[in-house]
């Protein structure tokens, strides 16, 4: 186990989305949120108390929240379309691409309930291949904010680029990673701790996790650098090469699968700089089934331990 | 409230420009869908040379009506209207589905008057609504919203999600028109996937339905005009018009063989003649007849 545990944010990552809705909502009139029967769920309802006219209820009807996303967007306001992020990037995905993406309209997409450490709902709900597929589709960015400030900065972020974005929340209570007063860039990453041996990327709530795991490869000597890594695309290529030509090897971990996923762009950075041993941590070819958190990170070999495992698997596989 | 004899000619030599301009547009680019075209092109006619409020000089000016067209594939009818009406130069037409041109579907990024991109079927009446959504929030009342559907685009179950908002809201912004022409893409619409009782689906989701001849000028503006000043009484209200896939040239018509198909110049050209007779104007042919496009072909084929 970790020495020093981090201080934890005092609410669940879907309490902050809320609140953020809210923050925003106050700075831009023009910001409406839409919701498909799951607003008690994501906490976009939060946002439906403070401003009830700027809140668009479309019922169980994904493919028509995005459509009507995508004509609101037409008329010159912000439209965040609320929805778990399974019926979001499966049900929606042609609306998504063709309706919002194609035209590169000013849409704000939040996905609830991502990858295994969301609900006990199981694998029609959580939804593991959002980041794979958000990430192929033109004009889109895509980001997984590591902790409640983190996705405060990313949604603050958000309304600073023209077009659509796609950003991950869970409903866990997750370790504090940033103060308050942190802010998010598009393309840029974040260097937590420095180290020589290898580099930990970690996107969402696998960078905590990233952390918890360079504690314990500390007690046997390796020196583990750890990167965050919100903006998935566009992602930090610069940042990435930068520390690879230090430590010589990398992992990279997220929530979701690793197929196509955020350990597939770190894949693609490594490939187009600086090509070094890599290993991806995530759902490897699987549904994220029923189960506790603890259980499914367990199972899916997700949990810090895992992550020191495959560490030092990697750092063996440095050229001598 | 009928129109002039005068102005019911004027919008049939639209129409009749729209058909001919989708056949060179579609012929030169070896791709399209003349069917689908033939059978709105009196209704585009109507939409852009009389009631839709539009300023080709201020494309996004405010309280503009809003056209989508959600069967996208009817491109060609479309631009060639968006052309008459003086959006673009009517010579850009020759540039449908090159690199650069004219997206084979729409491209509202690239195309001057269009509001919104589309193609795949059974998307366009949801951003219909939050268009119309989008101006009751921003106390427009003077503008509407009107999307044009297939029909066999209504077998597609985003439609209904979207009907059943528009109904929900009282959406009485918004004019649904179904170009009601009976033929799929591989056959007819009765045949491969029944939208019948189509009036008592619409009903049923709220709206109110008006029947009209999508092939009658004058009957297609009285629609519109008791779409728009009439009938709106907070229900969105859907125009089936009734048409003929191909309608204007006799091999086309309800041929499911002319949804997708570009014609041989040759096959072009007697097809203009003949639309011609029928409009009773001079004889005119394909106006490329001999000019090959210069599209680069790949292993000799496309």
């Amino acid at each position: 186990m970790a020495e020093n545990k981090p201080s934890m944010n005092t609410v669940e990552m879907r309490d902050a989305f809320g609140q953020a809705l809210v923050d925003l909502g106050n700075m831009y009139p023009e910001m409406l949120v839409l919701d498909a029967d799951l607003h008690t769920s994501s906490k976009a309802g939060v946002f439906k108390k403070s401003f009830p006219t700027r809140f668009i209820q479309v019922g169980i009807a994904e493919q028509n929240l995005f459509g009507i996303a995508a004509g609101l967007a037409l008329e010159g306001f912000i439209p965040f379309p609320s929805t778990f992020a399974s019926f979001a990037t499966r049900r929606a995905l042609d609306q998504i691409t063709i309706s919002i993406c194609f035209p590169k309209l000013n849409v704000k997409i939040p996905g609830s309930y991502v990858g295994v450490a969301t609900s006990r709902a199981g694998a029609s709900h959580n939804c593991i291949e959002d980041i794979a597929v958000m990430r192929t589709l033109p004009n889109m960015r895509v980001a997984d904010p590591g902790d409640n400030a983190d996705l405060h900065a990313v949604m603050e972020a958000a309304m600073q680029v023209e077009g659509p974005v796609y950003f991950r929340i869970t409903r866990l209570t997750l370790p504090k990673l940033f103060e308050n007063d942190h802010t998010f860039q598009w393309g840029k990453g974040v260097l937590l701790r420095p180290g020589r041996d290898i580099s930990l990327f970690g996107t969402g709530m696998m960078t905590s996790l990233c952390l918890e795991a360079a504690d314990l490869l500390a007690q046997e000597g390796i020196q583990a650098e750890v990167v965050h890594l919100a903006s998935i695309k566009p992602i930090d290529c610069d940042l990435i090469a930068e520390s690879v030509s230090r430590t010589g090897c990398a992992l990279a971990a997220e929530n979701a699968t690793i197929i196509g996923g955020f350990g597939s762009a770190v894949a693609e950075a490594l490939g187009d700089t600086v090509p070094v041993p890599l290993y991806r941590i995530g759902v490897r070819d699987h549904f994220a089934d029923s189960g506790g958190v603890g259980d499914l990170l367990r199972h899916h070999q997700m949990m810090p331990d895992d992550i020191a495992r495959a560490a030092r698997i990697t750092i063996n596989r440095k050229s001598k | 409230m009928n129109i002039s004899p005068e102005k019911v000619a004027e919008l049939e030599e639209y129409a009749y420009q729209i058909r001919r301009l989708s056949v060179e547009m579609i012929t030169f680019a070896k791709w399209g869908h003349i069917g689908g075209s033939f059978s709105m092109a009196d209704i585009l006619a109507v939409l852009y040379f009389h009631a839709l409020k539009l300023d080709p000089a201020n494309p996004r000016k405010k309280d503009r009506d809003r056209f989508i067209l959600s069967k996208a594939h009817g491109s060609p009818a479309l631009y060639a209207t968006l052309a008459l009406k003086g959006f673009f130069p009517l010579e850009r037409i020759y540039t449908y589905c090159e690199l650069g041109g004219l997206e084979g579907h729409t491209d509202m990024t690239r195309t001057p008057g269009l509001e919104s991109s589309g193609g795949p079927l059974g998307m366009g009446l949801s951003v219909a609504v939050g268009m119309a959504l989008g101006l009751r929030h921003k106390e427009n009342a003077r503008s509407r919203v009107i999307c044009m559907l297939g029909d066999g685009e209504l077998n597609e179950g985003n439609v209904w999600e979207a009907a059943m908002s528009a109904g929900h809201y009282h959406l009485d912004n918004l004019i649904a028109i179904v170009d009601y022409n009976k033929v799929m893409a591989k056959g007819f619409v009765w045949d491969l996937m029944s939208v019948e009782p189509l009036a008592q689906k619409w009903q049923a989701f709220g709206w109110d339905v008006i029947e009209v001849d999508g092939h009658d000028i004058q009957a297609i503006a009285g629609a519109f005009h008791r779409a728009r000043f009439i009938q709106p009484r907070g229900k969105p209200v859907v125009l089936i018009a009734h048409t003929v896939k191909g309608r204007g040239v006799e091999m086309a018509e309800f041929n499911y063989k002319w949804h997708t198909h570009a014609p041989e110049p040759e096959v072009a050209d007697q097809m203009l003649r003949e639309l011609a007779r029928n409009y009773q104007r001079p004889e005119a042919g394909y106006s490329k007849l001999g000019i090959e496009n210069t599209k680069e072909t790949f292993y000799g084929g496309e």
